[in-house]
């Protein structure tokens, strides 16, 4: 009946269609670009006043019909500073220039699911991101690792160095305790997958799938940046609201390049690049100097039990030996010390007319990592074609394939042997392990050759998917006060990762297994799907001062995973395949759910001066406990424009918006938490079925979260200075996580429980500047400051460790009234109850972030730019120091410092936790850091130079130089302070254990246009 | 185009209509990859009841590894030199500062056996409510004799590792919902080992009424031991041991009546822990390859220096590795290699434990004649002479027999978790070496972050 009703509906308001309107005076004219004079077509002309509005065309003329008595034309268009220009009484001719605006309060931001507004006008502080800022300046490899730095309220934090990303995003705190706290991805339309696919990389032989130590790319990084026009970051739920349970950590809302009308524009750039570690750790030899209190060599103490002369002769030896024949080796800088080669080529072809506009892109990044055999690679292809079908109707389609591949080796934490940096750790330089006559040496001081490891052991994985987009509009209704539109979009994302992990049989690490040799080759398929439908009326009130949007509509979203491995163990000599394990073992795993919104959504703007939404959204999901239950998530926002007044009549400040929003938003119970099964075992050949020792909860809910912001938005002297300012805070409820239980009574958890609630306040100030701006020098520039703070406000289980860690060297623990991200070590202290309690440390999260970018304009012709980003505050568990110091290859290792009261003896051993004196405070350190995260410098060939050298078939040439990452200013002692050992993961994650060293990375670049 | 309105109108209309059934619908979630829990509780089939029977065996070995390697470390049997786990020659040798850290990975056994204990118990309450004529009344005994046996077990492994902390005796309902939030208070360690000699009295009991086989597959291990009659003996030689650690040695004289103790048998007789490389399996925790660099498993230096002479014990044990391992001021010399194949089984219990508490209770009560018959069993096993060539002396020497019993644990049970709990029982911990001058040797493990947190929360 529904159906029925709504195409009665859309029936009725048809037939009020056609009207036609009165004509008066013809206006027309030229639209073009300020930048380099090319005509703009599709921007929007009004008659001020009125509704009556014209689009410029291909050439970028338009016409409009105007009532008498207009005294002034409106332009409009996305990306550019909307202009005014009067119209005379003698002339019906109007040419325009229009000025590019990076932060235009004229852009328009998203709304809803299916609506925009001007961000003059958006009651919520939501981040933009251009093309040109995401990766103008520099390239980064990834999506993920391009924002760093560049959006206030986020947490970016790299996991670890090796080629490929995997990069964790957390915007305004963290959201869920078990769950990850990545925001949810959404290009054009499209929900896309952010996984990270278990490889088996991170255990031993790969026997545990599934570990979050196997730190794969996150699958973001299949995207790629040089075909994105912007990026929305809808930062909480009061901006999210309107994606119901799956907008916890926020959105992120992506929009790929278009075509526009106009001349075919084929675009060629090339990018060539290096990379090198941004640092390394160093080492110290070895001696026969008495270094002890009782006059021991180091010796004694590494390889012996440290008493004078209880250092092994063997080692002794082979020292002199290596020392004799010069065959000392820094292992580190063998394996880490490399520099990479990137490059980058894409190919652009855009344009169309009024009725069809496509884009066509392709894209190949490839490089290789600074350690030899590592490397990523992505191939893309992308076209996106927009059609109008008929006057009141149109459609996009958005088609991408790519292919993405990663080498990334082995190393941080150690549960296989075979971590590059543990090996490294204890593998001191007088070690021969260079292969002789293609036959690697066997290590005498850890499980395993770092070198073997390197140049023979396989981690890769290859990513092929798909990513298509399908949106339409259908217009009932096209009147100059009212429309009427149903818009239809749909998506699907299918990927494909298959990965492979391989240690050969010969491996030193294998040859102590009973079956050696071990291969995994894991395939991991999901697939999404989303459609969506909403009809939406664009109404006006008040004699047109009151504009009004409404909306309803529904939205279904389907996921469907499959992932599954072969392993074969004992493999025959020289054989990758698992099928010539002598045990084979294999894993199979399905996992389905589904979810259904619908959605309401009224807006409305009184003259742009006070400007309101309410909304609300029901979400019912397979994933839920009682999956036929609606959750309610409701909006409400309201922003006041204090300039757009009558009484506003103090002209420096151009604007002055008082904003609040509120709004609730959800996270669905991760899949799985529902059951509790039974599983199997086998002994003596047969099969057994067990108890599970986890139990499910099948009354579970989802999470929800509960968002007030209040902001500030003040534009001085017509906007050339902008400050931003809000303050939020966000109750996530009924935390899932899982419920410890007492591990005596043989259940160790619920898998999923509502434990507690969390908060997370924060402030976030934006200052844009454009200090200078002259014909021949323009200067902007801006300052971002954000902090967030934790706390658990309810709890309803007992004090528990959560995320990952090593005991003594901190865990992060849920405590009333404490953030989740803490860290509690060792010592032990009783508390008032007696109960023996690890000590309090700080924070993993940042006490604050800045960020202060900046760009300069000179002689039209070079454009210069640099981004420096801090994070301050911020703490990691770092193990690293403490391996190197066992293994004695510290760089501080022999000399004296008397550390932790341990007087006369030196610094590798006195740091060690053996000591009584070493607690977790040596492990939880300060990884506060200052880094240039970008800076670039191009220029642009100028137009006449161009005109006469290629005869007007080169429309653009640019050049540039530019480096990420180039400086870091760091007193934190591992091998870089963004890291997080166990992947993706709300909290526990700031571990840093051997992890890959991150690199620097200088490019050159060319780009032209035809 | 012709294209009209009207079209799409109507295309819109059906784009809606047509999906609108399953549009709003979410499926019903059931697990797709596992059987769920409630499939056995009620109506259980006989081949379900089989299977969970496989099942308990299998889980049955879980926490063993964990176990002998802390007591062996502790014990300063065997060294640990994992250079990726360091707390193994740290921690655990006492040198952190202010002890067990708070979550301390060497509770990981706690977690282990309790579950086996929980499987134990479903597999007991599975075997109650199974569906009718699945298993005879004599076959359910068997079940209910089995679950107390392979609990009891678990609890003793449990109570020794926390000692005087005291375990949780009663943790469960399993007939009331919600009974894992309402676990039990922690008992002494006396009132612990009462329990657990309770339950295996009990299990004796049902197992003696159990019929002549079990109701369900016996694997490879209990071969000897495989019907409820034999398991009991199983039963009897653990409430001797039980007995021992409560020096109730008349309680421990009768049990090991009932057992499966033979003066004059093979010292190798018992049920055994079975590991093979089939896929889903586990193969022996406790092998290793010798001379490894990883995490090698050494012996602790006396245990080869102050062996008697010729004793074939120590030869079998350990190996001396090509070149010694030195990690964190410790150095291992000799592998452990009691396990030359990662199928080898591992023994529960043994005849030649049996002597040993047989040859305890002897001295104990004061007849000393027939501990050295008993000690002489083992010392002719292991190639050595008998006590009245090798030490005549302590012939009539009560203390000095102790001392020969403690050593002959030491050496037959090297590695096999007794060695810590021994020098405890007789107060000799502090005689344990110290290979560094900041170790130090622990009475105890320090109870489970959960547990204390739990109780913090939840007072009794």
């Amino acid at each position: 009946m529904k159906q029925i009703y709504s195409l009665l509906l859309v029936w009725i308001v048809v037939s009020g269609l056609g009207k036609a309107w009165a004509q008066d005076r013809t206006l027309s004219g030229k639209i073009t670009s300020s930048s380099d004079g090319t005509p703009l077509p599709g921007v929007n002309v009004v008659a001020k006043g009125s509704s009556k509005g014209s689009v410029s065309d291909v050439n970028g003329n338009y016409s409009l019909l105007a009532p008498a008595g207009t005294k002034t034309l409106v332009f409009s268009y996305i990306g550019f500073l909307t202009q005014e220009a009067p119209v005379s009484a003698s002339s019906n001719a109007i040419n325009v220039t229009m000025t590019e605006a990076s932060q235009s309060l004229d852009e328009v931001i998203v709304s809803g699911l299916a609506t925009s507004v001007k961000r003059s006008n958006a009651a919520n502080a939501v981040t933009r991101i251009s093309s040109d800022e995401l990766v103008g300046k520099t390239r980064p490899v990834t999506l993920d690792a391009a924002m760093s730095g560049k959006i206030v309220g986020a947490n970016i934090v790299q996991n670890s160095g090796a080629p490929g990303g995997g990069i964790s995003v957390k915007l305004r705190g963290i959201s869920s305790i078990n769950g990850s706290s990545e925001p949810l991805y959404v290009i054009d339309g499209v929900f896309v997958n952010n996984s990270q696919f278990a490889t088996g990389a991170g255990s031993g032989s790969f026997s545990g799938a599934g570990a979050n130590q196997d730190q794969a790319p996150n699958r973001i990084s299949d995207i790629n940046p040089a075909d994105i026009e912007s990026m929305e970051i809808l930062k909480g739920p009061s901006a999210a609201a309107i994606y119901g349970t799956r907008a916890n950590a926020g959105v992120i809302i992506i929009t790929t390049k278009k075509g526009k009308a106009g001349k075919t524009k084929v675009s060629f750039g090339q990018d060539v690049g290096f990379s090198s570690a941004t640092k390394l750790l160093g080492y110290e030899g070895f001696s026969l100097d008495p270094i002890g209190p009782e006059g021991q060599t180091k010796f004694d103490y590494v390889f012996g039990n440290g008493t004078v002369g209880s250092g092994s002769k063997t080692e002794i030896d082979l020292w002199q030996k290596a020392t004799a024949e010069g065959k000392l080796y820094d292992y580190e800088k063998y394996i880490y010390g490399n520099t990479g080669k990137i490059t980058n080529t894409r190919l652009s072809i855009s344009g169309g007319n009024d009725k069809t506009k496509f884009y066509m892109a392709a894209g190949l990044n490839d490089e290789t990592g600074i350690q030899k055999g590592t490397g990523f690679q992505r191939k893309s292809i992308r076209l996106n074609v927009d059609h109008k079908l008929a006057k009141w109707v149109d459609f996009s389609i958005g088609s991408s394939y790519m292919q993405t591949g990663a080498q990334r080796s082995f190393s941080g934490n150690d549960n296989r042997g075979v971590s590059i940096g543990y090996t490294l750790a204890y593998t001191p330089n007088y070690a021969q392990l260079m292969p002789v006559n293609g036959v690697y040496p066997l290590s005498r001081y850890t499980g395993d050759s770092p070198v073997a490891i390197a140049e023979r052991t396989i981690n890769d994985e290859l990513t092929n998917r798909f990513i298509q987009s399908f949106t339409s509009n259908i217009y009932f209704l096209q009147k100059p006060n009212s429309t009427l539109k149903l818009a239809l979009q749909g998506g699907l994302d299918y990927v494909n990762t298959e990965a492979e992990v391989y240690f050969p049989e010969d491996l030193q690490s294998q040859l102590t297994r009973a079956t050696p040799g071990a291969s995994r080759y894991s395939k991991n398929r999901s697939f999404n799907t989303n459609l969506q439908a909403f009809l939406i009326y664009n109404w006006q009130l008040l004699g047109g001062k009151l504009d009004l949007t409404s909306q309803v509509g529904t939205v279904r979203l389907s996921t469907d995973n499959d992932f599954s491995w072969i392993q074969g163990d004992g493999l025959l000599p020289k054989q990758k395949n698992p099928n010539t394990g002598s045990v084979r073992t294999f894993s199979e795993t399905w996992q389905t759910w589904q979810d259904v919104g619908l959605i309401a959504q009224q807006e409305a703007n009184y003259q742009d001066k006070i400007i309101g939404t309410l909304g609300i959204r029901f979400d019912k999901s397979s994933l839920n406990g009682d999956n036929a239950k609606w959750y309610g998530f409701p909006r409400a926002s309201l922003a006041v424009n204090l300039t757009k007044f009558g009484f506003w009549s103090y002209d420096p400040i151009s604007q002055f918006k008082l904003r609040g929003a509120f709004g609730r938003t959800g996270g669905v119970p991760a899949y799985g938490n529902l059951f509790t099964s039974l599983g199997t075992t086998i002994i003596d050949g047969q099969l057994g079925s067990v108890t599970p020792t986890s139990v499910g909860n099948p009354t579970i809910e989802p999470e929800t979260a509960q968002e007030v912001e209040w902001g500030v938005d003040l534009g001085l002297f017509k906007n050339r200075v902008s400050l931003e300012a809000t303050y939020y805070d966000k109750k996530i409820f009924n935390l899932l996580n899982p419920y410890t239980l007492s591990s005596g009574t043989g259940v160790t958890q619920f898998n999923a429980y509502p434990v507690g609630d969390l908060q997370n306040r924060g402030v976030e100030l934006g200052l844009n500047v454009t200090p200078v701006e002259m014909s021949n020098f323009t200067w902007t520039s801006s300052v971002q400051y954000w902090f967030n703070r934790s706390k658990i406000t309810r709890l309803e289980i007992p004090n528990t460790t959560v995320g990952s860690g090593f005991s003594i060297y901190g865990r992060n623990q849920l405590r009333l009234g404490e953030s989740p991200t803490r860290w509690y070590g060792s010592p032990n202290v009783p508390d008032a109850q007696g109960v023996a309690q690890a000590t309090r440390y700080e924070d993993a999260q940042p006490k604050y972030q800045v960020s202060f970018s900046n760009q300069f304009k000179i002689f039209q012709s070079f454009d210069f730019g640099f981004l420096l980003h801090t994070s301050q505050g911020n703490h990691n568990s770092n193990l690293t120091t403490k391996q190197k110091d066992t293994g004695g290859t510290t760089k501080d290792w022999s000399q004296v410092d008397n550390l932790y009261g341990n007087v006369g003896l030196p610094n590798g051993r006195a740091r060690l936790p053996a000591n009584p004196n070493v607690t977790a405070r040596e492990f939880i350190q300060d990884a506060s850091y200052v880094r240039l995260r970008e800076v670039s410098l191009y220029y642009t060939v100028p137009r006449t130079i161009l005109g006469k050298a290629f005869a007007n078939v080169v429309s653009n040439i640019r050049i540039g130089t530019s480096a990420q990452n180039l400086l870091t200013f760091t007193k934190y002692e591992g091998y870089d302070p963004e890291a997080s050992n166990f992947g993706n993961q709300s909290v526990g994650a700031s571990v840093d254990n051997a992890a890959f060293p991150n690199s620097k990375r200088i490019f050159f670049h060319i780009a032209v246009d035809f | 185009m012709k294209f009209s309105l009207k079209h799409t109108i109507l295309l819109a209309g059906l784009a809606f209509a047509m999906p609108s059934c399953s549009f709003f619908e979410v499926e019903d979630t059931i697990d797709p990859n596992n059987p769920a829990l409630e499939s056995i509780l009620t109506n259980a089939s006989r081949i379900q009841i089989n299977q969970m029977g496989i099942g308990i065996q299998s889980s049955f070995r879980n926490g063993q590894s964990n176990l002998v390697r802390v007591t062996g470390s502790i014990g300063r049997e065997i060294y640990n030199l994992a250079s990726t786990e360091l707390t193994w020659t740290t921690e655990l040798l006492g040198t952190t500062n202010g002890g067990f850290s708070a979550t301390t990975l060497f509770n990981g056994y706690y977690s282990d056996f309790s579950q086996t204990r929980r499987r134990a118990e479903y597999f007991k309450l599975a075997a109650e409510n199974s569906a009718p004529s699945a298993l005879t009344d004599a076959e359910k005994q068997g079940i209910r004799g089995f679950s107390n046996t392979v609990s009891a077990y678990t609890m003793l492994c449990m109570l020794n590792m926390q000692y005087k902390n005291g375990i949780r005796i009663k943790y469960t309902d399993l007939y009331s919902p919600g009974d894992m939030l309402k676990p039990g208070p922690f008992v002494s360690y006396e009132d612990g080992l009462k329990e657990i000699r309770r339950l295996l009295d009990e299990g004796a009991t049902q197992l003696a009424a159990g019929g002549t086989a079990f109701g369900f597959t016996m694997t490879s291990g209990y071969a000897g031991f495989n019907t409820p009659a034999n398991f009991r003996k199983f039963n009897r030689a653990l409430a001797a041991r039980t007995a021992m650690y409560q020096q109730d040695w008349t309680g421990l004289l009768s049990t090991l009546g009932e057992s499966f103790f033979d003066l004059n048998g093979a010292l190798t007789t018992g049920p055994n822990f079975t590991y093979s490389t089939t896929s889903g399996d586990i193969t022996n925790p406790q092998f290793q390859q010798l001379n490894t660099t990883a995490s090698p498993v050494v012996a602790q230096a006396l245990f080869i220096s102050q062996a008697e002479v010729g004793d074939t014990r120590v030869t079998k044990k350990v190996t001396k590795r090509t070149s010694a391992r030195a990690l964190n001021g410790i150095i291992g010399e000799y592998d452990v290699s009691m396990y030359p194949l990662s199928t080898n089984p591992i023994s529960i219990i043994r005849n030649e434990e049996l002597i040993l508490m047989y040859a305890e209770a002897m001295i104990q009560t004061g007849k000393l004649t027939d501990a050295v018959t008993a000690l002489n069993k083992v010392r002719t096993g292991a190639g050595l002479k008998e006590l009245a060539t090798a030490k005549p002396a302590i012939l009539n020497d009560k203390n000095a027999l102790i001392d020969e019993l403690l050593n002959q644990r030491r050496y037959s049970l090297f590695y096999e978790g007794h060695r810590w709990f021994d020098m405890r029982r007789y107060g000799r911990l502090a005689q344990l070496p110290n290979d560094q001058p900041n170790h130090k040797v622990y009475d105890q493990l320090i109870r489970p972050f959960a547990e204390i947190q739990w109780d913090a929360k939840n007072p009794q």
